[in-house]
């Protein structure tokens, strides 16, 4: 294995180009990156690098080293993910686990921790293993059943190993969820409500189930560009979308957000809080915090993050703060994403506006109540049936809110 | 220089037939530029010359030649050649005593050839014929010589016989300037009368004012007035062209040149006014240029409402150094605030909306071109409609008349049936046929302005193998059975995409117009309907289906600050869009109403 990317002594490395957000108080939610995989999946945008050859205790020590920096004391929720958090080798787990508990107390805070794991890494030990450590939800990237379908998507496990997960995080006291991807080329609707059946079989307290997205800078985005690679008909996406409504919900799980669903008190907290506009801390590379008005990021890339985290106790790369109605835009954009929608007064607060401002946005609410996407029930806003599909559009008008003309 | 060893004269041909080619020759072989900085078609300094291969603005430029011991200055006035600037090539000839028609030896007489020669007979030039491209293996100059003669009355034998390209007998041409082009004949010592024959605006120095010395002369320092302004102002820098600016003491009577007072007020600076001293005798103003006729009107409005003031600035700039460019404020209920600008065609058209777009770099939204339309009201009063937005209901005018165009074409006489049925498809009246040549026909019919605006070009070059030329004027207005085309977007009636058609056209029109609209409006979160009614007959309709999913999967605390982007970079992709009502409409669409009506 080679060793970790530190530079050699006497050279002075350049200092993170911005300065570090202030600590985030007692209780703010903690997000912790682990960006190894054991393959790049094509369709993938997040951070991640394949494990073989990686330095990955340093990077476990790196994380720690940040975190006594910048965790926040007594975390509400924790979300342990990646990349493949459950790729990690036992001893490192514990690591892990004992060193952020050791620094923020969070096996007595948390309401909630998760750690998200990919099939080929989870077995009954490590899923024991994780329950042990602390972890309440485990969080299972199923994505399909369908043999051709994980071969497309380029999967390091086959569906057996989907199943074997399943049942291995369903052996242990966390709640179990699944995560999976529709529309990909070829699929019709009935493959895909098959194949969400047969996981729903499990009874996962939690469905993730995403649209095949084509994300820029992905090996399936240059591909499209290129012609090589054709997404599915817009209908039979909208037809996806909807039908993983009617399934989820037969089987009992309610959609919370555009690709959520949950038992009744299994939402993942942890997500909301973003969907809220509200603070986090995340750690790692690549990982983005918010604290107060501010939002920043750490590096989407190994090296500098390991050579900044080790000489300046943090690796923040950019910084931005947005102009107020701006703020309250994205609050309302991310806000409709739930389904208990968006309170204007809360929304405010949570843009860090005060109550007594000129509040643009019920106003343009209204406007798209009338062209049948919005709807209001009890003063919260909701996205109407025809508007969850066009979340974006609707979430375009709120976001020109803060732009002057 | 003593005005008896001066020549003023300027180039005129039809298109492509070597102007500048030979101008460039010219400053060549008299030294004026030196070989090493020369390039191909030098005076076209434009970038949007250079990019289209065409001559937009004329340009001038001093050159020496020694003829039989004596220099002589010639001032030479590039031109350009397409019909939208014929009015340019008028200025140019009131500046000048003597013309070179040149005519490309292949390819014979053409439309603007004719055109431009009857502006410089008309303007009493000398005209000296010259036939180009001589080294063309199948060039047919004794051909050429007669269509000169049979078209225009003007004696080719003597022609001279030219390769703009090699250079090949440009030394004659010269020679011949000398020769047959009067010197100028103003008063040496009279009182100071110069003509602004164009000027052209400079950050840093003001306005460049170009003047053709007519009477007496101008020296630096000299306080002068703009005779139809009263302006006054003390020159304090005048030079010639060389084909740069090149200050001199002073510029004497028949010599072309420029001045500079730091002059800022654009609307001081008239192309056509009289120059004369501030302090001296009276005199009375020479003839200025006629107006020019505005036959083709387009609306600009700046996609963003606050550069109003930018673009009433850049078009103010603009109209200096193109005194046939004008404009007005006007307002639509659709667009906002712009301005209603008339130019003297389609091309022209192109390029200011171009140079807008470059030089000033503003965003526009523009409407549809459109035709100068005239109503005779119940009370009798004839008033000009510049867009069709602003025609009034049937019920208050008797009369609707549209503009009609003498078009004369000359094609090989061949081509003659497709052509005859062209112009009778776009409401032609036949007027008359004349042969120039065993081998080349004029055609001349009165045609609807509007009907020859939009493709009537094109069309003509494709049923003669691109042998046909046009050139027209237009001659008056004719009542016809015209109406107003209405487009109504999401049941909104969009001032700025209605047009006036012939009745008979009106169905095929509004299904054409409405086709066009469909392809170019984007998808909506909601069914956008269109309609093409007259009055309130509803004559087509479409609709465009709505969007049904515009979601993004996956949105987490990692993701939100890249994915905001993403979707405000995808909210900017709709820059150049208006809204109207709830729809967004691109700027192409606005020009959908253009057109014919072919699917
Ligand atoms: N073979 C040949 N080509 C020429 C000659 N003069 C001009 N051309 C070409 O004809 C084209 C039009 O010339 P240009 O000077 O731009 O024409 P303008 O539109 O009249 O100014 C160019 O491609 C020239 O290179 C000539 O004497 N012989
Ligand atoms: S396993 Fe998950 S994080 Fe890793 S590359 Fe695939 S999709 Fe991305
Ligand atoms: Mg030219």
């Amino acid at each position: 294995m080679p060793h970790p990317s530190v530079p050699a002594p006497g050279l002075a490395a350049p200092a993170p180009p911005e300065a570090p957000l202030p600590r985030a108080p007692a209780g703010t939610a903690l997000y912790v990156h682990v960006p190894f995989c054991v393959v790049k999946c094509p369709y993938c945008d997040f951070f991640s690098v394949e494990a073989e050859g990686q330095d990955l205790s340093g990077t476990v020590a790196a994380l720690l080293h940040e975190a006594r920096a910048r965790a926040p004391q007594a975390p509400k929720t924790v979300f342990i993910g990646g990349g493949t958090p459950s790729l990690l080798p036992e001893p490192l787990l514990v690591e892990l686990f004992d060193g952020l508990d050791g620094l923020t107390g969070f096996r007595s805070s948390a309401v909630e921790v998760t750690a998200e794991c990919n099939p080929e890494s989870l077995d009954r030990d490590k899923a024991r293993l994780l329950a042990q450590l602390g972890v309440t939800r485990l969080s299972v990237g199923v994505q399909s059943l369908n043999p051709d379908t994980l071969k497309f998507l380029g999967r390091a496990h086959e569906p057996e190993d989907a199943l074997r997960a399943l049942e291995a995080a369903r052996g242990t006291d966390a709640a179990v969820g699944a995560d999976m991807i529709y529309a990909c080329p070829g699929q019709s609707v009935e493959d895909w409500e098959d194949e969400l059946s047969r996981v729903l079989e499990f009874e996962p307290q939690h469905l993730s189930a995403y649209n095949l997205t084509i994300e820029e800078g992905t090996l399936f985005h240059v591909q499209r560009e290129r012609g090589e690679l054709m997404t599915a008909p817009e209908e039979v996406e909208l037809a996806c979308f909807e039908r993983t409504r009617e399934v989820a919900e037969a089987a009992g799980l309610g959609r919370y957000e555009i690709s959520n669903y949950a038992r009744p008190g299994h939402e993942c907290q942890h997500n909301l809080t973003y969907w809220a506009n509200g603070a986090y801390v995340g750690l790692g590379p690549g990982a983005v915090s918010k604290v107060g008005l501010a939002r920043a990021g750490n590096p989407r890339s190994l090296a500098p993050y390991l050579r900044w985290v080790q000489n300046d106790e943090h690796a923040t790369l950019w910084r931005e703060q947005l102009d107020p109605l701006h703020r309250l835009g994205e609050t309302w954009w991310l806000g409709l994403r739930r389904s208990a929608g968006v309170d204007p007064m809360e929304a405010l607060l949570a843009a860090g506006l005060d109550g007594a401002v000129d509040d643009p946005a019920p106003g343009l609410a209204q406007e798209l109540e009338q062209q049948g996407l919005l709807e209001n029930v009890d003063g919260r806003w909701h996205l109407t049936d025809r508007g969850w599909p066009l979340a974006d559009g609707v979430a375009r008008k709120f976001l020109a809110l803060g732009k002057q003309p | 220089m003593n005005s008896k060893y001066i020549r003023n004269f300027s180039i005129i041909a039809h298109i492509d037939h070597g102007k500048s080619t030979l101008a460039d020759r010219m400053l060549e072989i008299t030294n004026t530029v030196p070989k090493r900085a020369m390039k191909d078609r030098l005076l076209d300094d434009m970038e949007l010359e250079r990019e289209r291969g065409i001559t937009i603005k004329a340009r001038s430029v001093t050159i020496h030649h020694d003829k039989d011991g004596q220099t002589y200055q010639l001032n030479l006035i590039d031109t350009p050649g397409h019909v939208d600037f014929s009015y340019e090539v008028e200025k140019s000839m009131q500046a000048c005593e003597g013309a070179i028609l040149l005519v490309d030896a292949s390819q014979g007489v053409e439309a603007q050839t004719v055109a431009n020669a009857i502006l410089a007979m008309d303007a009493k030039l000398a005209v000296i014929p010259v036939l180009n491209k001589t080294d063309l293996a199948h060039s047919r100059p004794d051909e050429v010589c007669e269509e000169i003669e049979n078209s225009l009355a003007i004696e080719a034998t003597d022609a001279v016989r030219i390769s703009a390209k090699t250079g090949e007998n440009v030394e004659q041409v010269l020679d011949r300037i000398v020769d047959e082009v009067p010197a100028p004949s103003g008063n040496e010592d009279g009182p100071l009368r110069a003509l602004i024959f164009d000027a052209v605006y400079d950050e840093y120095r003001g306005v460049i004012v170009h003047l053709r010395i007519v009477d007496g002369s101008l020296s630096k320092r000299d306080r002068v007035r703009m005779m139809s302004i009263g302006k006054v102002y003390e020159t304090t820098e005048i030079g010639h062209f060389a084909p740069q600016m090149v200050p001199c003491e002073s510029l004497h009577v028949g010599e072309v040149g420029y001045f500079i007072s730091n002059i800022k007020a654009l609307g001081d600076v008239r192309v056509g006014d009289t120059v004369t001293m501030h302090k001296g005798a009276d005199v009375e103003a020479l003839p200025g240029y006629r107006e020019p006729q505005h036959m083709v009107f387009a609306d600009f409005y700046p996609t963003n409402p606050g550069d109003y003031e930018v673009m009433r600035d850049a078009l103010e700039a603009l109209c200096l150094s193109d005194s046939s460019l004008t404009f007005e404020a006007v307002s639509s209920d659709a667009l906002g605030f712009g301005y209603r600008c008339g130019f003297l065609g389609l091309l022209h058209m192109e390029i200011i909306e171009q140079r807008l777009e470059r030089e000033y770099d503003l965003d526009l939204i523009q409407t549809a071109p459109s035709v100068t339309y005239e109503i005779l009201t119940t009370n009798g009063e004839a008033k000009l409609i510049h867009s069709p937005g602003t025609l009034p209901n049937p019920d208050q005018y008797d009369e609707l008349r549209e503009p009609i165009a003498r078009v004369s074409m000359l094609l090989p006489t061949e081509h003659i049936g497709p052509v005859l049925q062209i112009s009778t498809d776009h409401r032609g009246t036949f007027v008359r046929q004349e042969h120039i040549s065993p081998t080349r026909v004029q055609l001349v019919f009165d045609i609807p302005l509007a009907e020859i605006m939009y493709d009537f070009y094109d069309k003509l070059k494709s049923s003669t193998r691109g042998f046909g030329t046009l050139n027209y004027e237009v001659t008056g207005y004719r009542a016809d059975n015209l109406v107003k085309l209405n487009i109504l977007v999401a049941s909104k009636e969009v001032d700025a995409l209605s047009s006036i058609v012939h009745s008979s056209r009106a169905d095929a029109r509004g299904r054409a117009v409405l086709k066009k609209l469909r392809k170019e409006i984007p998808r909506h979160m909601f069914e956008v309907r269109l309609q093409a009614a007259v009055g309130s007959k509803i004559l087509a309709r479409e609709s465009i289906a709505a969007l049904r999913k515009d979601v993004t999967a996956k949105c987490y605390g990692g993701d939100i600050s890249r994915k905001r982007k993403l979707l405000e970079k995808q909210k900017a992709g709709k820059r150049r869009m208006r809204q109207v009502g709830a729809v967004d409409i691109p700027q192409k669409a606005f020009l959908s109403v253009l057109g014919g009506d072919d699917k």
